[in-house]
């Protein structure tokens, strides 16, 4: 399993496309927000210690914690 | 989970007057088109049954057309996640409205095209008369990007009217499209299939709102208002910068607040003292004159001083918050704030705790875990809020100096601070004791937009303090005014014939030519307020507090305090007016005047002062907050657990505080 990808192994600065997400809850709030899959993601910063992180979805930004971040998976563009 | 909303299937009629809704995503400018539509005929009210803030205005849309605005909260998707979308989604979801012929007005960020049209076709499916506003068309322009109006109304089947609210610009086109609305039955924007997955036909939506979205915007690459954010967070949000960016804001607004504000309550003062002897001399003599100068002018005047204060704050967190800046407070506050079982998104009710814990707890609702929420509840009125400002204000320029200094600052201000760190410091150490102790399975999140920078809409941080202004003084007024008229009665009164017995005894002495004649006027009032009602009560309770300094007259001051923390100032202004026959001297004055007739010491030493000011940081003193906390977890259990909790605190860190000091 050590090649999947997730959003919480990504550095500040990538640019990323969602491919899952494995969590339903979590699911809910991504898309209503509209982070849906197959959307570049660009990671625009991490705070210390790693949590949270701001990110980039067409010029929004939204913040996300590494918790969540783990249950996205995603793959380098 | 894409709920659904119930097809009313209204017919749909305007006559002269209709209802609009306002419906669209946090920070799509939805407040501020509802200011541009209402002006100062807006009220905030109550949604039946729970208390987020419901916003109602009335509009004139034609000569012969007016409108009764609803401002909505803001939400991404008819997918409640948060109490806040709840209130939203169950409106619109309420077939009871038939009032009155009702258009939804769906406020979008144009900018952010794709996500904000979620909620508007959803909004179209579920076939009620629905209009688009294009909000925020200058960043759309600013970003050098163009939308086909024409073509996205036809695509959608709804009216679209491209707005930039901050300049009423598309106000007017908005009410000419109102007047001529005439509802058609939009096609469906999907179909929604009851056996498919909700998750599905978002999907689905998300993927005819991008093909829509590829017709109707014309783009040239990077948006320029993304990369000034990008720039500016670099700075407001760094590892190290940004928070010593914070905490440097949050000194500056206090200085601003007690420099700033100590001019126009100069003024407040002295004109109640000129009106309230030019009252006093203007009425007949007698009872009414005494109470109205005496009881309310006096507990009136007490709390009036300290709007500018209030209305300050006010402003700085509207600032804050319209410019984008407090979310960016949030996402640096998480990580820390989890720790203590918070949430990023706590910080803001924390911050507004700082105004009033009334608005904060309210807005703690954006908060979907329901433990975090709780603990944000729960620790919130442990936040100075601006009701205490009036009784540090006036026990600081009691016990300290104002000449003093400490590091280079003045030391009445640190002291302050240094209370606000406490109430700080104290809510963080009763969110970690309450982490461990309340059990909650659900998982926690912090997915919050942060919406661009923007330069804050003046308009709209005109009518935040102008709105909280009102709620505070009338609220406050109220009870002020009940509480100083039973206060006079109380002190002006007495059983028996007690208040004519210490009449009768100076009169006495009076008349003896023997006895010196310098007796004072206060030393009679203070004796027959010793003797009155007040006097009685305070000195029952009195062996409760002498432990933390307290004297019996302080004593009515804490009870009377429970009705609301700024009533402290109206009863010392009250108990220390009854007698004052010229009605000269400030409360300051008064109260520095003030001596234990028995030891003939002051009454307000400086561990007085600190005890009392610790009580005053820690006790639940505010009916309304109980109130909201009633309302706001569904019980008693809290509120009356966060009663017994901040009394007890309050009660020991007196005790320690007055004995270190004493």
């Amino acid at each position: 399993m050590g090649d999947i990808l997730t959003l919480a192994d990504c550095k500040a600065g990538q640019v990323v496309s969602l491919k899952k997400v494995n969590d339903r809850q979590l699911t809910i709030q991504l898309y209503s927000m509209g982070c849906i899959l197959g959307e570049t993601i660009r990671v625009e910063r991490i705070a210390p210690f790693g949590d949270p992180m701001i990110i980039n979805i067409e010029d929004s930004f939204i913040s996300l914690r590494r918790d969540d971040a783990k249950k996205m998976e995603i793959s380098n563009i | 989970m894409e709920a659904e909303l119930l097809n009313h299937n209204k017919p749909f009629e305007i006559k002269d007057k209709l209802r609009l809704v306002l419906v669209g995503n946090p920070n799509s400018g939805k407040s501020t088109l509802f200011n541009a539509l209402t002006g100062l005929n807006q009220r905030i009210g109550n949604f039946p049954g729970v208390t987020v803030e419901k916003k109602i205005g009335q509009s004139k849309i034609s000569d012969n057309l007016k409108a009764e605005v609803i401002d909505l909260p803001g939400t991404y998707s008819l997918s409640p996640r948060s109490e806040d979308e709840k209130v939203t989604f169950d409106y619109l979801n309420d077939s009871e409205r038939t009032d009155l012929p009702e258009l939804i007005v769906v406020v979008a960020d144009a900018s952010n095209l794709k996500r904000n049209l979620l909620l508007a076709t959803q909004l179209i499916d579920s076939e009620q008369p629905t209009i688009l506003v294009l909000n925020m068309m200058d960043v759309v322009q600013r970003n050098k990007q163009e939308i086909n109006v024409e073509l996205l109304e036809k695509e959608l089947g709804i009216p679209v009217i491209p707005m930039n609210a901050r300049l009423s610009k598309g106000v007017e086109e908005l009410k000419e499209k109102i007047t001529t609305y005439n509802y058609k039955k939009a096609t469906k924007f999907i179909e929604n299939h009851e056996s498919k997955d909700a998750l599905d036909n978002t999907i689905v939506r998300f993927d005819k709102i991008k093909k829509i979205i590829a017709k109707t915007l014309v783009s040239e690459g990077q948006s320029p208002i993304a990369k000034l954010t990008r720039k500016i967070d670099n700075v407001l949000t760094h590892s190290v910068w940004g928070f010593v960016i914070f905490l440097i804001i949050l000194f500056l607004i206090f200085q601003a607040i007690f420099s700033w504000s100590a001019y126009p309550m100069d003024w407040i003062e002295n004109g109640f003292l000129v009106f309230g002897n030019w009252l006093g001399d203007t009425l007949p003599q007698g009872v009414l004159n005494d109470l109205l100068v005496d009881g309310i002018l006096a507990g009136l005047g007490g709390i009036v001083i300290f709007i500018p204060q209030i209305a300050m704050l006010f402003m700085f967190i509207a600032i804050l918050e319209d410019s984008g800046y407090l979310s960016r407070v949030s996402y640096l506050t998480d990580t820390l704030l989890k720790r203590f079982g918070l949430n990023g998104r706590s910080i803001i009710p924390l911050l507004g705790g700082a105004a009033c814990a009334v608005p904060a707890i309210m807005s703690a609702r954006t908060i979907s875990n329901k433990k975090e929420r709780l603990l944000t509840i729960f620790v919130t009125p442990l936040i100075s809020c601006s009701a205490r400002i009036p009784v540090y204000t006036l026990l600081i320029a009691l016990v300290i100096p104002a000449d003093k200094q400490m590091a280079g600052f003045n030391l009445q201000g640190v002291v302050m601070m240094g209370l606000y760190l406490l109430g700080f410091a104290a809510a963080l150490v009763t969110a970690l004791a309450m982490k461990y102790w309340v059990k909650s399975t659900e998982r926690s999140h912090f997915i919050m937009e942060l919406p661009i920078y923007r330069m804050p809409r003046w308009r709209n941080v005109g009518f935040t303090i102008l709105n909280k202004v009102k709620v505070f003084l009338f609220e406050a007024g109220k009870i002020i005014i009940a509480v100083s008229i039973v206060l006079w009665v109380l002190s002006s009164y007495g059983p028996g014939n007690e208040m004519a017995q210490v009449e009768q005894k100076y009169e006495a002495i009076k008349a003896d030519p023997n006895k010196e004649l310098s007796i004072s006027e206060d030393q009679i009032a203070s004796e027959k307020l010793e003797v009155s009602y007040a006097g009685h009560i305070g000195k029952f309770i009195e062996p409760a507090i002498r432990p933390l300094g307290f004297d019996w007259k302080i004593g009515i001051a804490v009870i009377t305090s429970f009705a609301a923390r700024e009533v402290f100032v109206g009863t010392m202004a009250t108990l220390y007016s009854v007698g004052d026959a010229e009605n000269t001297a400030s409360i300051k004055e008064k109260m520095d005047r003030a001596v234990n007739p028995t030891t003939g010491e002051k009454v307000y030493t400086k561990a007085t002062g600190y005890s009392l000011l610790v009580f005053y940081a820690f006790a639940l003193q505010c009916m309304a907050t109980v109130a909201i906390v009633v309302k706001e977890t569904g019980g008693w259990k809290w509120p009356i657990l966060q009663l017994i909790y901040m009394g007890a605190l309050a009660y020991f860190s007196s005790l320690l505080v007055y004995s270190i000091f004493a």
